[in-house]
């Protein structure tokens, strides 16, 4: 399970069984295996609003 | 007609042979062909110098092309200037521990352990226990991993897995562990090509059980493998292992900062990821067909230090690498950072940002997990292949604080 980030200066994807963020970068991993959850159907949690 | 000089019996009675009037001795076999003459500048051999058995005591080579030696041992010398064209320098497996980086594995020896610090872990799929070796297993609690400081000589540590069970494996089953190699660091065996390199792979073993035990080679798209296996003959005794295998000369072999190559270690592997040993093959295999399996006996144990990756068709020494290099090169891939603190002075009402500095450079934007030791809320801010930096609300005395660890595993 995942859920989209929009916090930062980068956008990214938090895992969120260890919170860990995951930088949308082809070379990454875990960026990979995220990618290859969402093409089996599955969708991430949109991310919170962005607080002022 | 043959005809032949004989010396005196007696080792007072030489035999003299006399040059002629420009001082050049010749030795004919075919008329006015020489097979060797002599002269005041030293001795020349126009054709192929040939020898069942032969010891040169001493002697210098002023300059000499040899075209072949087939088969040669040279216990000592020295050479002034030597340039080997093709071929290869030998040395016993053991033996010869020039560091020249040539040993493309990283963490061999079985040293850094920044995940776990020496603790026994049981692996989940695609979980990592000593740096840079990555557990693959298709069912959880079969076995466990950790550093041991059991070792052969000339070693510390080792990476001990210990059976939890007697497992059946199942056709799809699989258990393993396995190094990626980044392209970059395999780039010039020039895999996937016509001028692919051999590689030889090295490394000490010891385990409960004997008999036949395998792992593969593969690629980063896992659609090209190499199995391959060898033998422990000896329970509980350490054994060096040596597999020397042809590069593959297709499929695709990154040479970038993504997986160049696998080397996988298996520990039980069902048929659907075994293939025929010593061959390349179009597919994903990560062991030899009948090789033991580690998971099927309770209590089994399987060490395994030394391991060493490198080109050409013999292993040589292990390239101990001193150990701050050894650690860099493991913290391209993942870090551990320490906890970053911006004092009370510095923070405002606003955004409060902490910043660290990764201490090597990544070798892609890492995976960051953070962990909040100062403050509240926030949460990641930046993340590069250079630094991080999270922002989090001011605790009461107005800090906040984060450490973190960076994964950029392949």
């Amino acid at each position: 399970m995942y859920k989209l980030y929009n916090q930062g200066v980068e956008p990214c994807v938090i895992r969120l069984s260890d919170g860990a963020f995951i930088p949308f970068d082809p070379a990454n991993s875990d960026y990979q295996a995220y990618l290859k959850w969402v093409n089996e159907g599955n969708i991430a949690q949109l991310a919170d609003e962005v607080k002022a | 007609m043959a005809t032949t000089i004989t010396a005196g019996i007696t080792t007072s009675t030489a035999l003299n042979i006399t040059t002629d009037t420009s001082g050049v001795l010749n030795f004919q076999t075919a008329g006015s062909v020489s097979a060797m003459t002599i002269s005041s500048t030293g001795v020349s051999i126009p054709g192929a110098l040939i020898a069942n058995t032969a010891t040169i005591t001493s002697a210098t080579i002023a300059s000499a092309t040899i075209g072949t030696i087939t088969s040669a041992t040279i216990s000592s010398a020295t050479v002034a200037n030597l340039a080997i064209g093709s071929g290869s320098v030998t040395t016993a497996l053991g033996q010869g521990n020039a560091s020249t980086l040539k040993n493309r594995i990283i963490n061999g020896a079985m040293v850094i352990d920044q995940r776990n610090s020496g603790a026994s872990v049981t692996p989940t799929n695609g979980q990592y226990s000593l740096d840079r070796w990555y557990f693959f297993v298709s069912q959880s609690s079969k076995l466990t991993a950790q550093q041991s400081s059991t070792a052969p000589a000339g070693f510390n540590n080792s990476l001990l897995i210990t059976s939890s069970s007697a497992y059946s494996i199942g056709s799809g089953d699989f258990f393993s562990f396995q190094q990626k190699i980044e392209g970059y660091n395999v780039g010039d065996l020039n895999w996937g090509t016509a001028n692919a390199k051999n590689v030889t792979l090295s490394f000490w073993v010891q385990s409960s059980l004997t008999g036949t035990f395998g792992g593969a080679f593969g690629n980063g798209a896992a659609n090209r493998s190499y199995p391959f296996t060898y033998s422990i003959p000896v329970a509980n005794t350490w054994t060096q292992i040596s597999i020397t295998i042809a590069g593959d000369t297709t499929g695709t072999w990154a040479t970038n900062n993504t997986a160049g190559l696998a080397v996988y270690f298996s520990l039980g592997t069902g048929s659907t990821l075994s293939g025929t040993a010593g061959a390349w093959a179009a597919g994903n295999y990560q062991n030899a067909t009948g090789a033991t399996s580690v998971v099927g006996t309770n209590g089994a144990t399987f060490y395994i230090t030394g391991v060493q990756l490198e080109v050409g068709s013999s292993a040589t020494g292990f390239e101990y690498r001193q150990y701050g290099q050894e650690f860099a090169l493991c913290q391209r891939y993942y870090e551990v950072c320490s906890t970053t603190y911006l004092q009370a002075a510095q923070a405002g009402g606003g955004s409060n940002i902490v910043t660290g500095q990764y201490r090597v450079t990544k070798r892609a934007t890492p995976t960051l997990t953070l962990t909040q030791v100062v403050g509240s809320g926030g949460g990641q801010f930046s993340n590069t292949v250079d630094n991080w930096s999270a922002s989090a609300a001011v605790d009461g005395n107005g800090r906040i604080g984060w450490s973190a660890t960076s994964s950029a595993e392949l």
